[in-house]
């Protein structure tokens, strides 16, 4: 029998543990002697769900990424062929409206290239009836993030044409010239300007695209024959190998070398849709065990332009128009995700609050209504309850502790204050003050230890203090940047300083290790006013304003970078935040006055998985 | 047809929407109870469930535009201490429905 080693040139490695699951290990096997287990760190393919369009429709044109993809016109419903101008843009959890295009159109299924800010769509047709009348278009239309402009129109009206790159490199081919009209094997190029004419198809169809201008990969669809494949060089095209199933209104998306088709039909409307999913890889076509959730046809492919690894499936068609969004990933890792729900609403309404504990067991105190209060209440995971009150009524302080054992310092009482009190879940006991007294500041760490950085004195500061249970010490290390209005996470050995205010709105986060700050990777939204929870290595941050806008965004810290993560429903500033990256919990906050709503988030943060390798 | 429905509706608290209700639809509250919910089936049926009300996209900006104006006369009346702070707490300003 042929051992592995003879096959890959290496042993298996024999671990009593599991290497670390990062990408530097991603195809590595070795036998677990533990679990008794050979393992594997590959990539796993799947399907999920996304947030939703904000309307079902279909045959719209789409591009961009996973992340950062959009639509535009299509169809909304049967009696909608005469096209809707409606643009909208995903996050990469939710979508929202963007600018209308200039004509409505449908047909537009597989069209579109370019970015959510660079985009460009083309072609199209409106249906009034139920055919054979219908109005089809060669004119373009370029996207600059808010706006459609009408630009050169392609030199033939056509519906359904495939299309990849970005808006001054796009690739154009295939696609039907009218009603029932035979398909075309016309290429165009596109330049930002002007179209031209490139190589001809070697078949004459309807195709969904991937690639980009110059290494473009055409991917055949129709009920009875459509699973023919060919390669673009930037001149000509060249078959390559068929896919397994011939199906038609799929969507498709990827690279000329990492592709993906999912969904479509084969007999005709009116019958069951498709949930399987083929990927290509450069050479040739394999259906994944990776299927749809939701069987579509009609729906809009994003990410022609990406990796390969990922895409979106946005509407389409089953029975009804769907609104459905169904995301692709190849990853070893499992996507960072999560969502808010609504918890029980705070007493009394408050911005510049303060808070610590977990999502089912923490203490709101302070804040400013608009004058400062004390007041403290205690959450239970379901509803909120007011205990005793602070003795210096104060709004935007720095927190520690648990809801049993916390610690409140600083804070804004006109126009600052150093004083600091300990909670024993009932009552507040004035103890030592800070050294300087500060506002706007971060808090991290237990009642017994804990850490205050940044604020505003007469001005931001980088300064931080260490708390000992008794007493507070200034350390010699300040942050890199002095800012107020800043979240925080962590202990009083290992904290996370992100966002605030500093010359101007920041991103900027730094690592405490006990002794120094570090300037590590910045959030990517950059804010003031925002709550955060969790550790240094796992946080979560929340809510705060943009200077305007106030903001829901939500973003998620692996220790090494911020992941963009699905929005609270209300934007808030000056909120309060507790508990961890996988359960957090917001509460209170102004926009513009003040709220009693709270929210909480249920994360579920990025992490590699291991398979364990059987025999068959 | 229209991308999103506006309602108000008022926050219960615990329940009032679900993890689950965020992945279905589009959901965004604004000041004055007003929610943007998008226009889906899904979405409709929350908006009856919590007894919203429906509201054109009109009527629910003039709802937003009371509570903004309301904030930024209780923002008027701060003392000039907290007003002066520079780049903090500066005066609502208005805000656009999608």
């Amino acid at each position: 029998m042929t051992t592995y080693n003879q096959l890959a040139g290496y042993r298996v490695n024999y671990l009593s543990t599991d290497p670390t699951l990062n990408s530097g290990n991603e195809g590595q096997v070795w036998y677990n002697s533990t679990s008794g287990t050979l393992k594997s760190l590959v990539q796993l393919k799947a399907w999920s769900a996304a947030g939703s369009l904000p309307v079902a429709k279909n045959e719209a044109g789409s591009d961009g990424t996973s992340t950062a993809g959009w639509t535009a016109g299509g169809s909304t419903g049967p009696a909608a062929n005469t096209g809707t101008t409606a643009t909208e843009e995903y996050s990469g959890y939710t979508w929202a409206s963007g600018g209308n295009l200039n004509t409505a159109r449908t047909g537009l299924g597989g069209s579109g290239f370019g970015t959510q800010t660079a985009a460009a769509v083309s072609g199209g047709y409106v249906q009034p009836g139920a055919g054979p009348t219908r109005t089809m278009y060669a004119n373009a239309e370029e996207y600059n993030g808010s706006s459609w402009t009408s630009v050169t129109s392609m030199p033939t009206a056509l519906n359904g044409v495939a299309q990849c790159g970005i808006q001054t490199a796009g690739l154009s081919f295939g696609g039907g010239s009218g009603y029932a009209t035979p398909f075309v094997t016309t290429t165009l190029e596109y330049d930002g300007t002007n179209w031209t004419t490139g190589g001809s198809l070697n078949t004459a169809a309807v195709y969904q695209a991937a690639g980009i201008q110059t290494a473009g990969l055409a991917m055949q669809q129709s009920d009875t024959t459509g699973k023919g494949t060919e390669s673009y060089n930037g001149t000509s095209w060249t078959t390559v190998a068929n896919r397994n199933t011939a199906r038609a209104q799929i969507v498709g998306f990827g690279t000329q070398t990492l592709a993906t088709i999912a969904g479509g039909y084969s007999a005709g409307p009116g019958t069951p849709q498709f949930t399987e999913t083929e990927q290509w890889d450069g050479t040739a076509w394999g259906i994944s065990p990776a299927s749809l959730g939701t069987a579509t046809r009609t729906g809009m492919g994003i990410g022609t332009q990406g990796s390969g690894t990922s895409g979106l499936l946005a509407g389409g068609y089953q029975t009804n128009y769907l609104a459905n969004t169904q995301e692709w990933n190849s990853t070893i890792f499992s996507p960072a995700t999560g969502a808010w729900a609504s918890g029980g609403n705070l007493n009394t309404a408050r911005g510049g609050i303060m808070g610590e504990g977990t999502q089912t067991a923490a203490v709101a105190f302070g804040g400013d209504n608009p004058a400062p209060t004390g007041a403290t209440e205690l959450y239970n995971g379901t509803a909120w309850t007011n205990t005793g009150s602070m003795n210096t009524a104060r709004g935007e302080g720095g927190a520690a502790g648990t809801q049993t054992a916390g610690l409140g310092f600083g804070g804004y009482i006109v126009p600052n204050t150093a004083a600091t009190e300990s909670f024993n879940g009932s009552t507040w006991t004035s103890v030592n003050s800070m050294n300087t007294a500060r506002r706007g500041l971060g808090g991290v760490g237990l009642q017994t230890a804990a850490l205050a950085f940044g604020g505003f004195t007469t001005a931001r500061v980088a300064s931080t203090e260490s708390w000992n249970g008794t007493s507070w010490t200034t350390l010699p290390a300040s942050m890199n940047t002095a800012r107020d209005s800043l979240g925080s996470a962590g202990t009083q050995t290992a904290a996370l300083a992100f966002g605030g205010f500093s010359t101007a709105v920041t991103g900027i986060t730094e690592s405490w290790n006990g002794s120094t700050w570090t300037s590590v990777n910045s959030m990517n939204t950059a804010r003031y006013a925002l709550a955060g929870a969790g550790t240094q290595t796992l946080a979560l941050a929340f809510g705060g304003t943009s200077n305007p806008p106030i903001t829901g965004a939500t973003e998620q810290y692996d220790g090494t970078s911020w992941i963009s993560s699905p929005p609270m429903s209300t934007a808030r500033r000056d909120l309060g935040g507790a508990g961890t990256q996988t359960a957090g919990l917001a509460f209170g906050g102004g926009n513009p006055g003040a709220l009693t709503a709270t929210e909480e988030w249920t994360g579920t943060p990025s992490t590699g998985t291991a398979s364990t390798l059987t025999t068959s | 047809m229209a991308l999103f429905i506006y309602g108000t509706a008022t926050n219960t608290g615990k329940g009032f929407f679900t993890a689950e209700d965020r992945r279905n639809f589009f959901l965004r509250g604004y000041p004055g109870d007003v929610w943007v919910i998008g226009n889906s089936e899904k979405g409709a049926l929350w908006l009856a469930e919590k007894n919203g009300v429906e509201k054109t996209k009109a009527e629910a900006q003039a709802i937003v535009d009371a509570e903004v104006t309301a904030a930024q006369a209780a923002w008027d009346a701060l003392p000039i201490e907290q007003k002066n702070r520079p780049g903090f707490n500066q005066r609502p300003t208005a805000i656009t429905l999608p």
